[in-house]
């Protein structure tokens, strides 16, 4: 059984949460809450913390099983498989729409001539070498480029000071703090989309007593890191665009990198800071890809490479299906909120709050010891 | 094969236990070997090799007992076999009482508890040790009918010396470098780690070759996995014979379709004596000067010995320097394509003016140019490589000057592009391991084609996978991206892309899940 | 066998990435000597009604002798009813490409900005992708397709020239610095009115003196003044001072040379250099109104003196310093006054009160806001201008003659 470390786990669930939010965040939050939008971001994502720990809490009492195994011992074996079939759809489908976007953000901003397909193909082939290579790898990979995705943030945030218009972020709080509230429930998709790949990985976590809280504690890191990025993120956007501009714009942050000048040298930085994307969005999909087939082995027993290679033509099909980049962004928004949220929002409480009874109960204690074994 | 494994498992589960003097393997092949040990049959073996001696003397004890010496012309010391050994037996010690008592039946315990001055002596009983023996230079004695024999190690043949290695030279450190004999290089290793739990442990390779092969670590330090590891895998090749070490580095590596070595070498005792501290194991093989290290990492080939030995300031920049150096000679020639061709909207405009009108009348695209450049490259390097010293420096010349400027007074290809191909040259020599430096050469190509086609996205997609590809490799059982991933924080800090001072190295770097002192003293 | 197969899996990829190279390779591949670099782009009204002249510089780059590339330009002008029409009527007579990614300033000419509907043409820079929005934004005296298709004697493409000007803007502080971003920004603000610097040809002794090549001609450029504009039509021009005042208000000097050569009420004339400036906003309440309080802090380095002719002592020399600093100081503020009292004879709010307000003091601004343009005309502002001398220069009193003729 491959194993993950807690730091792997960090960089991994840092990579994952963070995903590709870093583009759309800012357009989001602004809409909601105006100039003070950048506010929401961390309350949004701090949502993130509750769930992953009622979710390590159930690795503490199952150990080396994902949500899924968990589920069908508690629920029953027809529940259970209703919502793994529930959690692959959305996984899947989550998964293709994001890879549609990788060849949207392609050809909207860079290669305006390339097909689509090419991006799509691309992206799909990494995302099959690392499925392949196991999730060792993947978390290593993770490892890499994590770090390469916050530098790149960072580079991109401090080489746009120059850009900042006189005041943009004033006045702060001029509608109270109601929008912030509409724009933290905004925000809440994406850490609950993390927890879909958290559901599966913690089958791979380390589940010593040292270990479990590390990971407790690394997940808060993980929260405050992203959640702390992002913010900077759309503050920057803000300072430089104003809140007005910031909503109109689609990828806002590849409009700064446009216009990040050094000296005469650089002019504009957004094809090398889309390569990094590009890595950050593999990772995401990676992600999904990993959480639909875990899905598929768990619930149906279907294991091994002719299923990934399919799954690989199923997110090919959803990402064909959405060559028009408005509706498809459009679609993700209607994904998060409307399938991923309040599946999450309830799979996840109900999960725990039924395995916590049955500890109480007492039949828990038998289940933890087989379940040790395992 | 049953004795390896038993071996192994002397060597690993019982480290405490002494080294066992290894015996080795019997000849399947030939019949002759399998027949009792005498010297008529040694003789029958191996008359024919005009190179092999066969002197027959007397021994004048109670009894006279007819010997015979074997030994291969050229291979052994004959001053010392005549000073020390039948010297001895025939002259001066005749009449001595100890001779006077020699019989046949105890002959070879008399021999060499009292007869015989030399250091290494030893008794053997079967066919197969004894022809062995003889081929690797040993001197054996073989008394009247009986059916043992005595070895006598003297061995003594034209030696190349110690000299600097060649292709690894430093400015600030020892000059000496393995040599071709075994024994000397195993003599210049332990002369560097003058502890009793250096490991030097004695195999035999190759069916035909019979070569010698030491598999050395230091234990406590290297990880007893590893070190079985390693002697399983070599356990397991079965070849004719074994030249150079490159046949057991490919037969041992863990992923032989990958471009990138999985096996470190070196021809320097302080380095390996530096990797054996690390936790590493060493195989040398005797007539090459090349010792393999494993497990290997990728950051390894990044480091040199002399990192360690300069001031820890000048090593970080150096070290700095060729991870630049190394990157720029993957990435240059296909970001050169991808923003010519793609992503003209990064270049300054200035630059693009003068790019662009240094490109005006090169009839080829920049693919084609950058990759005919490459090419072009690659057989100067190729070129250079085996000649002479005096007509390799002509080559390059010849080749980077002469040509070069006239493709581009021709209006072959733009003056920027020789930049970029010199640079990435330059570039590519930082790398200091040459092994690695094969593999970015290697990986320059896909990554320019890819650039070609997809300009900064084919780029991402190739350097992904690449990173995916060293992601998944593992050294004998160590990953191959460790300490950066899965990250040893350390180990990460303290000796990867920096190299912290002496005083703050205090730990060995972590290559498995242990940590060890550097010092058993204070950590 | 479970690993071979595992293996042969791994290598599948790879395989697909090999083949994805022999599928033909040109989608969006533009070699760099084939695309024709677009540096400027102008806009004037066209002859028909709904169609605009669209004047678009290039850069022609050719190999020139010891030091790489010698520019030439190539000026095109179509006229069309959208950006993209103008590009095509135009690449159909030229072989290269056009590239928008080195775009650096758009021009828009005098009449075409006083007809409006600049936005939508703006529209085309802000979407495509290969645009930047840090080009600049340049308000034309006269039309754009003159100014572009300058000769100039300096043999600079006129749009490089308009780019240098503006990028060494900062030592002047003159004129405002306007970046397409920073246009759309300002767009969203709502309450302020965006406003664009002008730039102008000039012909011998208009203000520069030169020996034009052909007689009658302009052949040098020069930036100056502002241009106001109300949503996207140019109301009015400011002139040289207001804008300076603008520059003041909206702290945005850097460096400058002030003088107070106009300055009636003293006999000794100072020249300087303006070393740095910072302007703060203050919201003040008298009573029920509100007033915006403007602090300008200067420091200033004295480079010349005028009518200074007798020498001064130690305390003397400090007491002219002082005086010095005021001298500054109310040409500073007259500067402001300029601006100010534009901004309330157009009733356009270009100095950006509306947003200082906002910023202060949000509640208020909500009770303002729907009616604030009658509100500019009117709304209290005061000014308090501190300039510091920091040094003289190299000497202290000027050197003067023995008391002969002309001397008082």
């Amino acid at each position: 059984m491959e194993r993950i470390s807690v730091h792997q786990f960090i960089t991994l669930g840092a990579a994952v949460l963070m995903g590709t939010t870093f583009l759309p965040v800012a357009s989001i939050v602004t809409g909601v809450g105006g100039r003070d939008g950048w506010m929401s971001v961390l309350p949004g994502f701090a949502l993130g913390i509750p769930y992953s720990l009622m979710i390590l809490s159930l690795l503490e009492q199952y150990p080396s099983n994902n949500l899924l195994q968990i589920s069908e011992t508690l629920f029953g074996k027809l529940i259970g498989k209703l919502i793994g079939s529930f959690y692959i759809l959305v996984a899947g489908y989550l998964g293709g729409l994001l890879l549609g976007q990788v060849g949207d953000i392609y050809q909207a901003s860079i290669m305006p001539l390339t097909p689509l397909g090419v991006f799509y193909l691309g992206g799909i082939i990494l995302v099959l070498l690392l499925i392949q290579s196991g999730i060792e790898v993947f978390a290593r990979f993770s490892e890499v480029i994590f770090p390469l995705i916050v530098i790149a943030l960072f580079l991109n945030i401090v080489l746009s000071i120059p850009r900042i218009e006189q005041g943009e972020l004033l006045p702060i709080l001029s509608e109270g703090f109601k929008p912030i509230l509409v724009g933290a429930f905004k925000v809440m998709p994406f850490p609950l989309t993390y927890i879909i790949f958290l559901a599966g990985v913690i089958a791979f976590l380390p589940t010593g007593e040292k270990e479990l809280k590390q990971l407790k504690s690394g997940v808060w890191r993980v929260v405050f890191m992203v959640g702390i990025l992002d913010m900077l993120i759309v503050i920057i956007q803000i300072l430089v665009f104003g809140p007005t501009e910031t909503v109109r714009l689609v990828y806002g942050l590849l409009v700064l990198g446009k216009m990040v000048e050094i000296s005469r040298t650089i002019a504009g930085v957004e094809s090398v800071f889309l390569g990094v994307w590009f890595g950050a969005a593999v990772l995401k999909i990676g992600s999904l890809f990993f959480a639909t087939n875990w899905g598929l082995e768990y619930v149906f027993g279907l294991k091994g490479i002719k299923w990934r290679l399919s799954l690989c033509v199923v997110f090919l099909g959803i990402a064909f299906r959405y060559v028009r980049g408005p509706s498809l962004i459009l679609e993700i928004g209607l994904v998060d909120e409307y399938l991923i949220m309040p599946f999450v929002a309830i799979w996840i409480p109900a999960l725990w709050g039924v395995a916590h009874w049955k500890k109480g109960v007492g039949i828990g204690r038998k289940e933890t010891r087989s379940g040790g074994k395992g | 094969m049953g004795s390896w494994m038993k071996m192994i498992k002397e060597l690993t589960i019982r480290p405490k236990g002494e080294r066992k003097i290894r015996k080795s393997p019997s000849y399947s092949f030939d019949e002759d070997l399998n027949k009792p040990l005498s010297g008529e049959t040694v003789k029958e073996i191996l008359s024919k090799s005009s190179d092999v001696v066969f002197r027959e003397f007397l021994l004048q004890g109670k009894e006279r007992i007819p010997c015979m010496l074997v030994v291969v012309d050229g291979l052994v010391d004959k001053n010392l076999l005549d000073q020390f050994v039948l010297k001895p037996l025939m002259v001066d010690l005749v009449g001595h009482p100890e001779l006077a008592q020699v019989t046949l039946a105890n002959v070879i315990d008399k021999t060499m508890e009292s007869l015989i001055p030399g250091i290494e002596v030893k008794k053997i009983s079967k066919m197969g040790d004894a022809v062995d023996s003889i081929l690797s230079g040993d001197s054996v004695i073989f008394f009247g009918s009986l059916t043992e024999a005595i070895v006598v190690g003297a061995r003594g043949w034209a030696n190349r010396g110690v000299n600097e290695p060649i292709a690894e030279s430093v400015v600030k450190g020892p000059h000496e470098g393995f040599a071709e004999t075994l024994r000397v290089n195993t003599s210049l290793l332990r002369r560097k780690i003058k502890h009793p739990s250096l490991r030097i442990i004695s195999l035999k390779l190759g069916d035909m070759s019979n070569t010698d092969l030491v598999v050395t670590y230091i234990e406590k330090i290297a990880s007893p996995d590893i070190v079985s590891e390693v002697l399983l895998r070599l356990s397991k090749i079965k070849m004719d014979s074994v030249i150079d070490v490159g046949y057991i580095e490919e037969m041992i590596e863990d992923n032989p379709y990958s471009p990138f070595p999985q096996v470190a070498y070196t021809e320097r005792p302080d380095v390996l004596a530096g990797k054996l501290l690390e936790g590493k194991v060493g195989i040398m093989l005797d007539g090459t000067p090349i010792t393999l290290v494993v497990p290997a990492i990728l950051t390894q080939f990044l480091s040199v010995n002399e990192d360690y030995y300069q001031r820890a300031m000048t090593a970080i920049l150096s070290r700095f320097v060729r991870y630049v150096g190394s990157f720029v000679a993957v990435v240059a020639p296909s970001v050169y394509i991808a923003v010519t061709t793609f992503h003209q909207e990064i270049i300054p405009t200035d630059l693009l003016m003068s790019i662009s009108a240094g490109r005006q009348g090169v009839p080829f695209p920049a693919l084609l140019e950058a990759l005919t450049m490459t090419v072009v490259l690659e057989i100067l390097q190729e070129a250079g490589l085996r000649l002479p010293k005096p007509i390799g420096q002509t080559i390059g010349i010849v080749g980077a000057l002469i040509i070069g400027d006239a493709a581009v007074n021709a209006g072959l290809v733009s003056p920027l592009m020789v930049i970029i191909i010199g640079l990435t040259a330059v570039a590519s020599y930082a790398i200091p391991y040459y092994d690695l430096s094969l593999a970015v050469r290697m990986m320059r190509f896909p990554l320019m084609i890819l650039a070609g086609i997809l300009g900064f996205f084919g780029v991402a997609m190739g350097l992904y996978a690449i990173a995916i590809h060293l992601l998944s490799l593992r050294s004998f059982g160590v990953p191959y991206t460790s300490p950066v991933a899965p990250l040893r924080i350390r180990a990460f800090l303290q000796d990867t892309f920096v190299r912290a001072p002496w005083w703050a190295l205090k730990r060995r770097p972590q290559l498995m899940d242990v940590e060890e002192p550097r010092t058993n003293g204070k950590g | 066998m479970n690993t071979k197969l595992k293996r042969s899996y791994k290598i599948a990829p790879v395989l697909l990435c090999i083949s994805l190279l022999f599928i033909s390779g040109c989608w969006g591949k533009r070699e760099v000597e084939n695309l024709a670099p677009l540096i400027g782009i102008g806009f004037d009204l066209g002859e028909k009604p709904g169609t605009y002249l669209v004047t678009q510089q290039y850069a022609r780059p050719k190999k020139g002798g010891s030091s790489g590339a010698e520019i030439l330009q190539r000026t095109l002008g179509a006229e069309a009813s959208s950006v993209r029409e103008a590009f095509e009527t135009v690449s159909k007579g030229a072989y290269r490409t056009p590239f928008m990614g080195s775009l650096k300033v758009i021009v828009i000419g005098e009449d075409f900005a006083k007809a409006g509907g600049f936005n939508d043409v703006l529209d085309f820079a802000q979407r495509f992708a290969e645009f930047r929005r840090s080009m600049y934004l340049v308000l034309a005296r006269g039309r754009a397709e003159d100014i572009l298709n300058l000769k100039l004697r300096s043999e600079h493409l006129s749009a490089i020239y308009i780019n240098y000007i503006i990028e060494g803007g900062n030592e002047l502080s003159t004129f405002p610095t306007v970046r397409l971003g920073h246009y759309l920004t300002v767009l969203g603000r709502q309450s302020t009115a965006p406003i664009l610097p002008v730039v102008k040809s000039i012909k011998p002794g208009e203000g520069i003196n030169y020996k034009a090549e052909k007689s009658g001609e302009a052949e040098e450029l020069q930036i100056q003044g502002a241009g106001v504009l109300r949503g996207d039509r140019l109301v009015d021009f400011l002139n040289d001072d207001e804008t300076k005042g603008y520059m003041w208000l909206e702290n945005e000097v850097f460096n400058r040379f002030i003088n107070t050569v106009d300055l009636e009420e003293t006999t000794v004339k100072f020249s300087g250099q303006v070393l740095k400036s910072k302007t703060k906003y203050k919201l003040h309440t008298n009573n029920e109104s509100k007033e915006l309080y403007y602090q300008i802090k200067t420091s200033i380095a004295i480079d010349e003196i005028i009518g200074l002719n007798k020498q001064l002592s130690g305390t003397e020399w400090v007491k002219l310093a002082k005086e010095a600093e005021e001298s500054f100081a109310k040409v500073i503020e007259k500067e402001c006054e300029g601006a100010i009292k534009k901004q309330r004879e157009l009733g356009q709010d270009f100095l950006g009160i509306g947003r200082h307000i906002e910023q202060r003091d949000p509640q208020y601004w909500k009770t303002i806001k729907d009616q604030w343009e009658e509100e500019i005309a009117n709304f209290p502002v005061s000014l308090d201008v501190k300039v510091t001398v920091h040094h003289t220069g190299m000497s202290s009193s000027s050197a003067t003659n023995s008391g002969g003729e002309g001397q008082d």
